[in-house]
């Protein structure tokens, strides 16, 4: 630009004194010329002066060529001038679009084809500055092309990386859950063997910390944790399932719950980001502290509080942690920057937290621990399906018959006279599976109204918790030998009405060898007690 | 006794050792427990205490077997031991001797009578 603009003012002053060029070199030559012939001897003079001559005729003749040819030299620079200013302009503007290639147009580009475009729709996509020459423009869609498919060749393999984890963790996943129903079914099968089972329970939790890591790397490859729930969960147990999961579950206290239910989808990842925040906070506190664990609703959902009293988080360390939960937010953690010594745990909350809109927070404790709180949307609540948990849940049927029971429980203590009237309602009652309380009532029921008062304490002081079955032979047994001695007083509490009433009429009429044999089966127990009821007496009155 | 529950394995994330709370029930407190040892509740189910352990209070209202309630819980008799073990340390349930299997009389009695019968 700056040699462009010079050089035609070079040019200008040389047309004007133009005369100047084409006389003074010819005027020079012929001086020195006629001085030289003067100089000279005589005899010389004569080819002296042709040869000055020759020489002004020489230099004559080029200084006309040279003026001749001036106009045409300053054209020339002046062209040559043009041209480099034409090419200096296109040099910047190849030097602009390159930088706006580098600057915008390529990480655009790689953002598109991030977000899952195709190589050949992305190149389609770019805007070139209009007006740039053609072949600059094919070179940057080469380069675009070049880089492009090198940045989807890297998002291939760590995609296919990522399927590789997934995969992975899905086979260990499908393994740890076959292994835990197998577990369960032992658990429930020696329940009884106290060493037995606390080696099952031991297995058990190892089992279920296998699961988590298998379900913390399923995560961070892009899916979802472990298995999908369709029902609600109550939320009481998706945090005990939370405990379940962690190397130190006796740590934890979990103090009062909401009485809400987790939809199927948000149970998983519930369970498995409290799991992986517990976890934190019962590693990085002292063994001796404990853990609260507490959930309270709020205005957007339910707040699920994690309080440790460990040592607390340095700022640099907050700063850290917020930001691995921030880039959560922003989907930017990756396996490949956790390092090498993976600190799976926050990465898998924030994924979690991302996919399932969970809000988390670590603040300083009162404790001087952290006090993490991790707010579960409403969108992901419901009413609770078993208020109490669901293995309280099944405890429900019981409590059922005992809203049935008070009527036949006062009776019981006071009067048995009105045994008879709360007959049919135990009746009832004893159509439930394992009623061993109510087969008493349902017995006596009938027998109910012929009963004297006085005969049924010693019948009610055992009543309470006994079975059936050991009530019935104990009366049996107990009609035989009482009916020697001390009369129907006693036998009228254990073999009901007809004991009391007819006492010795039929008795006559029994045959001699069934005496022994009815008192064998006595003996045995195989007497049921109406049997037991009807001829009893009769061999009560033939024993005296 | 305690028959695995379809709805228990798809309902309940959480694992027997989280619900007694300690990985294995102590030796002692397992003895002490007997699977007919009956089981009375001494104070009223509190709703901040572990649910299983209020589902048991509300059961032993009156006298209930240890097996029975292993059968109404649903759970292990280990696991339940331990929960009821805690309720009878906290005093707030008691544990009462089996009932015995039946007041038979002596069974030199019998004999004597079986002999005397026989003499007869």
């Amino acid at each position: 630009m700056v040699r462009a603009g010079t050089s035609p003012a070079r040019g200008r002053p040389a047309s004007a004194p133009m005369w100047l060029f084409l006389l003074v070199p010819p005027a020079v030559t012929s001086l020195c010329a006629v001085a030289a012939v003067l100089a000279s001897p005589a005899t010389a003079r004569t080819p002296v002066a042709w040869c000055g001559a020759a020489a002004v005729a020489a230099v004559a003749v080029t200084a006309a060529a040279a003026v001749r040819r001036a106009p045409r030299t300053g054209e020339a620079v002046r062209r040559s001038a043009e041209r480099e200013a034409a090419l200096c302009r296109r040099l910047a503007e190849q030097e602009t679009e390159t930088a706006r290639l580098a600057a915008d147009l390529l990480p655009a580009a790689v953002e598109r084809l991030q977000q899952g475009a195709g190589v050949e729709e992305v190149l389609d996509r770019v805007e070139h500055t209009p007006g740039t020459d053609p072949g600059l423009r094919d070179i940057h869609q080469a380069v675009l092309r070049s880089v492009l498919e090198a940045v989807r060749a890297e998002e291939d393999l760590r995609e296919s990386a990522h399927r590789a984890f997934v995969n992975i963790a899905r086979r260990v996943q499908a393994i740890v859950h076959r292994q835990a129903l197998d577990l369960r079914e032992m658990e429930d099968r020696h329940g009884n063997d106290p060493e037995v089972f606390g080696d099952l329970l031991r297995l058990d939790h190892g089992n279920a910390l296998v699961g988590r890591l298998a379900d913390s790397i399923a995560v961070l490859g892009g899916s979802h944790p472990g298995r999908q729930w369709r029902q609600p969960v109550p939320l009481y147990n998706v945090l005990r399932g939370a405990m379940s999961r962690i190397r130190d579950y006796q740590r934890v206290d979990l103090h009062s719950v909401a009485e809400v239910g987790v939809v199927g989808p948000a149970v998983e990842p519930l369970i498995h980001a409290l799991a992986e925040l517990l976890d934190n906070a019962t590693r990085y506190s002292p063994p001796q502290t404990r853990v609260h664990l507490t959930a309270t609703e709020v205005q957007t959902g339910v707040a699920v509080e994690i309080e440790d009293a460990g040592i607390g988080l340095s700022d640099e360390a907050r700063r850290r942690v917020e930001d691995t939960l921030a880039r959560g937010h922003a989907g930017g953690i990756d396996l490949d920057d956790l390092g090498e010594t993976p600190r799976l745990g926050l990465a898998v909350v924030a994924r979690l937290a991302r996919s399932n809109r969970f809000r988390v927070a670590l603040r300083s404790s009162a404790y001087g621990g952290v006090r993490c709180v991790l707010v579960v949307p409403r969108e992901h609540l419901t009413a609770t399906p078993a208020p109490g948990g669901a293995v309280a849940r099944a405890a429900v049927l019981p409590p059922r018959r005992l809203r049935t029971r008070p009527v036949p429980t006062q009776p019981q203590d006071e009067d048995t006279g009105r045994g008879g009237a709360t007959g049919p309602e135990v009746a009832r009652a004893a159509g439930h599976p394992g009623s061993g309380r109510t087969g008493p009532g349902g017995e006596r029921g009938p027998g109910g109204p012929g009963v004297p008062g006085g005969g049924t304490p010693a019948v009610a002081g055992r009543s309470p918790g006994a079975l059936p079955q050991r009530r019935r032979r104990a009366p049996a047994f107990r009609a035989r030998p009482a009916a020697g001695a001390p009369g129907p007083a006693r036998t009228a509490g254990t073999a009901p009405g007809p004991a009391g009433a007819p006492p010795a009429t039929p008795a006559e009429q029994v045959a001699p060898g069934l005496r022994l044999a009815a008192f064998h089966s006595g003996i045995n127990g195989e007497t049921p007690a109406p049997r037991a009821g009807e001829p009893a007496p009769g061999r009560k009155g033939t024993a005296p | 006794m305690t028959r695995p529950v379809p709805g228990w394995r798809e309902g309940a994330p959480e694992r027997l050792y989280v619900l007694a709370g300690r990985p294995a029930p102590p030796s002692g407190g397992a003895a002490a427990l007997d699977l007919v040892t009956l089981i009375v509740a001494r104070a009223a189910p509190q709703a901040a205490g572990r649910p299983e352990q209020a589902a048991a209070l509300r059961l032993c209202h009156h006298p209930l077997s240890v097996a029975e309630i292993s059968a109404h819980l649903e759970l292990p008799v280990s696991t339940v031991s331990v929960l009821l073990a805690d309720l009878l340390a906290d005093g707030r349930a008691e544990a009462r001797a089996p009932v015995p299997a039946a007041e038979l009389p002596d069974t030199e009695l019998l004999e004597a009578v079986v002999h005397g019968l026989r003499n007869l």
